[in-house]
């Protein structure tokens, strides 16, 4: 029954002739929460942003759900995928950005209905209810009307998160989803993905929140210099760490 | 040492301070309304205005010269080139500025080139230029480019084939070519607009949306463009005022079907000089005040989710929401 719903090999990236992925192999399995820590400049935001082709990646292959992303693998050939196949792949795949990335001139209720309106083209009313029961699922009922400007942090990105759902993606991708935010409006957003968890979505989420990956993490990938260092049970790799620079990093952090 | 609580204290008086004495400011004012009672005394006493002649009747059995038929005729001409020649400025302009952003160097180079002549060259130069153009062909039209060296090419003379074609004498003259100069003036200066514009959202916009599966297309009209046009409207609106004063070039492609035009040739017939010119005046600053309050209305529509007043606005409906709804609840209690 655990299938798998992302899988990296041997994942290359470079900027110019700064190589940022250095060879990922990483499995996330459906429903699974795979957590990612790892100082900054780790490369884990790259990867991330590797997983639904916001960057392409110079060697290596990743899959979503079975697909190879980005590309047609024809005759043992890559050809490069037109953009509105890769848009096709990215409407399954849900991403969560850590400046949130709310359309400012639309309402809440207006940024959760515009994928589904616009890409999708579904029916308009039943849209509108699906967004507004999304809406009141992560405590926001109330805001439907309101611009995100007039929200706080933590609220626009829950409302980010419900725009996500709203494509009902497959997979969700969070990158450092509470980086941005005041101390005390980080619980809001880390209750909202722990009661997300809870209903079996499949997470990649890139976090320096350490007690969530604890908590809610299935597996924790920790990343340093583009490569992984180590990846295993939340207990095995915060409790008890075998590489020096995991110890080192964690015990910065915690 | 005890500090008196907050019930004990008693709010101190208003203060009631006398103002800093400004004379300066009393000075300026003083000499500022001295210009404008003599500004005001000049237009009233002075009869070589001759206001009459402007407003109600020029020559016997005529109306004044500002609506008289040849003027307002002319009024016609211009403010149908200023939609027309902005039309084609906005739409090719919003095509550069997207092809000066693409990735591909071909496109970019040739958005460059676009913007570097047609911002070099006066628009009274183009204007004469456009005027004369038709010099280079007999004839304008739609079809198979290079139709005559293809034919050759194939040992035909004279191959014809062009679907649709007329005399560029008619197409490339007076009208068209006015219309042509200053829209094609135009769109190199939108197209900087509109590109200023585009790069002042921050990507993480197009990224968002992109991530969301929306296409190209729909990432830069849904997302993109909405945004800029609060960066893009405020100096396009200088382009349209810009653009109503520019029309009086076309004198010299030369169009006759145009306001400044017009009133010049009453100005040569009858001798008076000074009327003639406040009227013009008079019809640019009534055209440009329409277009100001245009522009207000546009740039309200594009500020939405910005700003303080519609916050305000917001926050107004939330508290009255929430004062209604704890007012049904407390009176079913």
């Amino acid at each position: 029954m655990t299938e798998e719903m992302v899988r990296a090999d041997n994942v290359h990236k470079s900027f110019g002739s700064l190589e940022v992925l250095k060879g990922i192999d990483l499995v996330v399995r459906s429903g699974e929460v795979c957590c990612v820590l790892g100082p900054s400049g780790s490369g884990k935001s790259t990867f991330l942003r590797c997983v639904n082709h916001l960057e392409k990646i110079n060697a290596g292959k990743i899959f979503v759900d079975g697909d190879l992303i980005g590309y047609h693998e024809r005759g043992g050939k890559l050809h490069e995928m037109k953009d509105s196949d890769v848009a096709k792949q990215r409407r399954a795949i849900g991403m969560v950005f850590q400046r949130f990335n709310l359309f400012p001139h639309m309402t809440t209720l207006q940024n959760v209905m515009e994928a589904p309106c616009r890409v999708k083209r579904e029916n308009k009313s039943e849209v509108r209810d699906r967004a507004a029961a999304l809406l009141e699922r992560v405590g926001l009922g109330s805001k439907i009307d309101a611009y995100p400007g007039m929200l706080s942090g933590g609220e626009q990105q829950r409302v980010a998160i419900a725009r996500a759902l709203a494509m009902r993606p497959k997979l969700m991708l969070f990158d450092e989803p509470t980086s941005a935010l005041d101390p005390e409006l980080v619980g809001e957003v880390l209750d909202v993905m722990k009661d997300l968890a809870r209903d079996g979505m499949t997470m990649l989420v890139v976090t320096h929140e350490i007690g969530f990956a604890r908590e809610v993490g299935d597996n924790v990938v920790f990343m340093d210099g583009g490569v992984v260092v180590e990846q295993g049970a939340p207990a095995e790799i915060i409790g008890n760490p075998k590489h020096e620079r995991t110890k080192a990093f964690l015990s910065k952090v915690l | 040492m005890s500090v008196p609580s907050q019930t004990e204290r008693v709010r101190p008086e208003a203060i009631k301070a006398v103002p800093v004495r400004r004379p300066g400011r009393w000075l300026a004012i003083a000499v500022i309304a001295i210009l404008v009672a003599m500004f005001l005394h000049l237009i009233f006493t002075n009869d070589q205005f001759r206001w009459s002649f402007i407003f109600s009747s020029y020559e016997p059995g005529k109306r004044g010269v500002m609506f008289t038929e040849p003027v307002l005729e002319g009024l016609r001409g211009t403010l149908l080139l200023t939609v027309t020649s902005m039309v084609i400025g906005v739409v090719l302009g919003v095509l550069i500025a997207i092809m000066r952003l693409s990735d591909n160097w071909i496109l970019r180079t040739v958005a460059f080139g676009y913007t570097w002549f047609f911002r070099a060259v006066p628009r009274l130069v183009l204007c004469v230029l456009f005027g004369n153009l038709n010099i280079l062909w007999t004839r304008i039209g739609f079809g198979l480019p290079f139709d005559q060296q293809i034919g050759k090419l194939f040992g035909i003379n004279d191959l014809n084939a062009q679907f649709y074609s007329i005399k560029a004498t008619d197409l490339l003259a007076g009208f068209v070519a006015g219309m042509l100069a200053l829209g094609l003036s135009e769109a190199a200066y939108m197209a900087e607009i509109v590109r200023a514009g585009i790069q002042s959202i921050d990507p993480g916009q197009a990224e968002a949306a992109t991530a969301l599966g929306l296409s190209r297309g729909q990432v830069l009209r849904r997302v993109v463009l909405p945004q800029a046009m609060r960066v893009i409207v405020p100096p396009t609106g200088n382009e349209v005022i810009a653009m109503v004063k520019d029309t009086s070039l076309v004198a010299f492609v030369p169009v006759t079907y145009e306001l400044f035009f017009q009133l010049n040739a009453i100005k040569a017939r009858t001798f008076v000089v000074l009327p003639v010119l406040i009227a013009a005046v008079i019809w640019y600053l009534l055209i440009c005040t329409v277009l100001m309050v245009a522009q207000y209305f546009v740039e309200r529509h594009f500020g939405r989710g910005y700003g303080t007043a519609g916050r305000a606005r917001q926050r107004l409906r939330a508290i009255q929401a929430e004062q209604g709804s704890s007012a049904v609840e407390g009176g079913a209690t």
